[in-house]
């Protein structure tokens, strides 16, 4: 707790960052900041690197320069399931629920850290085990209301809709109780009315005080919630600053709609 | 009703199951008693296979090491059988563990062909005695009978009761870990082990946990197996048997108890009672194995769909 008190600067800082694939740079010499309470948008062409930011945050790869803090502590080594246990938690771009299991016991996953039984009380179903269950359970349930998904908790998740699916995966993960919660391309798949509920319940988690970070490519989110955008291609920073002046910067448009140059070429 | 039933049927049967020595013949005690500690491997099987999702074509092994455990404690040291159970599962669950440490990274298929190794190892470790007290291929004989106070318990239809008894301690635990995080968590591991270790799974701790318990439990089966047979040797656990076990779950039903049940009513009891048909048994399995796997890849029982 005294370590959360002094802590001051940015929740999560990549530092000069940057990842090789074998002759491939995937990432390079990348340096953003999220701020406590911000929504933070990385955004940028298809085979920018994004979703192999994200995959170094969350400790799936590891940074081969460079160095990613969490409240000032290097986290750049530390396997995915230490980094969960900071409060980083994440959802994927291809939707990854368990399959063959309810919606419920996806969501229960979400709640594995908050959870103390030992590998014995589960076997022998003590009755402080039970107890724990029976919280857990409803714990689960009200998260489940709240994403409105209460009515289909004991359905087998993948066998829901698309964007129901992407609300069970949201549900999963805020059950892990995120301090920065990072989606990858939450409103992919989406209709224009799921997405526009997207917005408001992103709105709403950074509001119950998560941090946010997310890659989109949905520009109507993008542009709707985030309080500052990075934008990324070819695995380095071109731009970073609030949505409108990103919006109108010269590289940006360049790197979308590609320059004139590229156009005679093509 | 429906449900009613479901939950009863199980308790039930094995309540009703206390009744078989006072009700079948010898052949049939002998035939039970042996089809109670094939279950029991055959759960434990499932623990790591069904459950966790980690195929393991080596389980034999430590069903092995807890009945040579058992053997060589009972024969040269004269512990009492019901005393040998702690040690052996303590070192069935120790090998499973300490084996599944570096192999657990492994995943799907080049799991399945390291625990064949293992398996091979133990075989020819047993067989030339590799640690001198094993017995060769011979193996250990005169194990003994388990007592309670005092009283052996000789009888046939004793042994059995307490190779039924436990059966029924394993169901439970079995049980208990479908309504818990350690059932949830291996499977978890089962389906999506990136989506779980980004929710803050050790993934390898649970992998390799789930190992020593199905090793542990399979270790205990192993006591009463010694003592059932009152012979250990290398023969009842080579290579074979673990891929009988590997099929019992397959074939069965993974994560299904009633699934692995019925497997091992087919694998292990159905070709004792048709013992004079015996060189046509593999063939008759090999059959079903396939015609199972093709038409019901689920199993024959598979795992319902329910959560409470």
């Amino acid at each position: 707790m005294s370590q959360e008190m002094s802590h001051t600067g940015p929740l999560l800082k990549l530092d000069n960052v940057g990842i090789s694939f074998g002759g491939l740079r995937a990432v390079d010499q990348l340096d953003f900041a999220v701020e406590k309470g911000h929504i933070v948008g990385l955004i940028g062409p298809n085979g920018a690197g994004k979703t192999t930011v994200f995959n170094m945050i969350t400790g799936v790869y590891k940074p081969t320069d460079g160095a990613i803090l969490w409240k000032d502590r290097d986290i750049g080594a530390l396997p995915p399931y230490k980094v969960a246990q900071c409060g980083i938690l994440r959802t994927f771009q291809t939707i990854r629920l368990f399959s063959g299991m309810t919606v419920l016991e996806n969501v229960l996953a979400g709640q594995h850290m908050q959870t103390r039984q030992a590998w014995w009380a589960s076997l022998l179903s003590t009755p402080g085990q039970r107890r724990e269950e029976r919280d857990l359970r409803e714990r689960c349930m009200a998260i489940l209301d709240r994403l409105n998904l209460a009515d289909v908790a004991h359905e087998p998740a993948t066998s829901l809709p698309y964007g129901v699916q992407r609300r069970v995966e949201l549900a999963r993960t805020l059950a892990a109780s995120p301090e920065l919660l990072i989606l990858d391309e939450p409103a992919a798949g989406l209709n224009d009315q799921e997405s526009a509920e997207l917005n408001t319940q992103i709105r709403e988690i950074r509001d119950s005080g998560v941090t946010i970070l997310l890659v989109e490519h949905d520009m109507n989110v993008v542009m709707n919630v985030t309080d500052r955008i990075v934008v990324i291609n070819f695995g380095r920073k071109i731009a970073e600053g609030e949505p409108l002046s990103v919006r109108n910067d010269p590289q940006v448009i360049e790197a979308y709609l590609g320059s004139d140059e590229d156009e005679d070429v093509a | 009703m429906k449900e009613q039933i479901y939950r009863w049927a199980g308790p039930s049967l094995w309540v009703l199951g206390l009744g078989v020595p006072f009700a079948l013949s010898a052949n049939w005690i002998s035939i039970l008693a042996l089809f109670a500690i094939y279950a029991v491997v055959a759960l434990s099987q499932d623990i790591v296979l069904g459950r966790a999702g980690m195929f393991d074509m080596g389980h034999a092994v430590y069903f092995g090491v807890g009945a040579y455990t058992t053997a060589i404690l009972n024969v040269t040291y004269g512990w009492p059988i019901f005393w040998t159970m702690i040690p052996a599962i303590i070192a069935a669950a120790l090998v499973g563990g300490i084996l599944a440490a570096p192999l657990v990274k492994l995943r799907g298929d080049y799991l399945l062909v390291a625990t064949i190794g293992v398996s091979q190892i133990f075989h020819l470790a047993m067989v030339n005695n590799t640690a001198g007290v094993t017995g060769g291929p011979d193996g250990i004989f005169g194990v003994g009978v388990p007592s309670i106070f005092g009283h052996q318990l000789i009888s046939q239809g004793n042994e059995y009761l307490v190779d039924w008894g436990l059966l029924g301690i394993v169901l439970l635990l079995m049980k208990n870990l479908e309504h818990s995080r350690l059932g949830r968590v291996f499977r978890y591991l089962k389906e999506d082990e990136l989506a779980a270790t980004t929710l803050g799974v050790n993934a390898r701790y649970y992998k390799i946990l789930a190992f020593a318990l199905g090793a542990g439990i399979a270790g205990a089966a192993g006591t009463l197996f010694a003592s059932q047979l009152a012979v250990v040797s290398p023969g009842a656990f080579v290579f074979t048997e673990s891929v009988t076990l590997f099929a019992i779950v397959l074939v069965g039903g993974q994560a299904s108890i009633p699934g692995v049940l019925l497997g091992t009513v087919l694998m292990f009891v159905v070709p004792q009672v048709f013992r004079e048909l015996a060189q046509y048994r593999y063939f008759a399995f090999g059959i079903g194995m396939i015609v199972v796997m093709v038409v019901r890849p689920q199993g024959i029982w598979p795992r319902r769909r329910r959560m409470g």
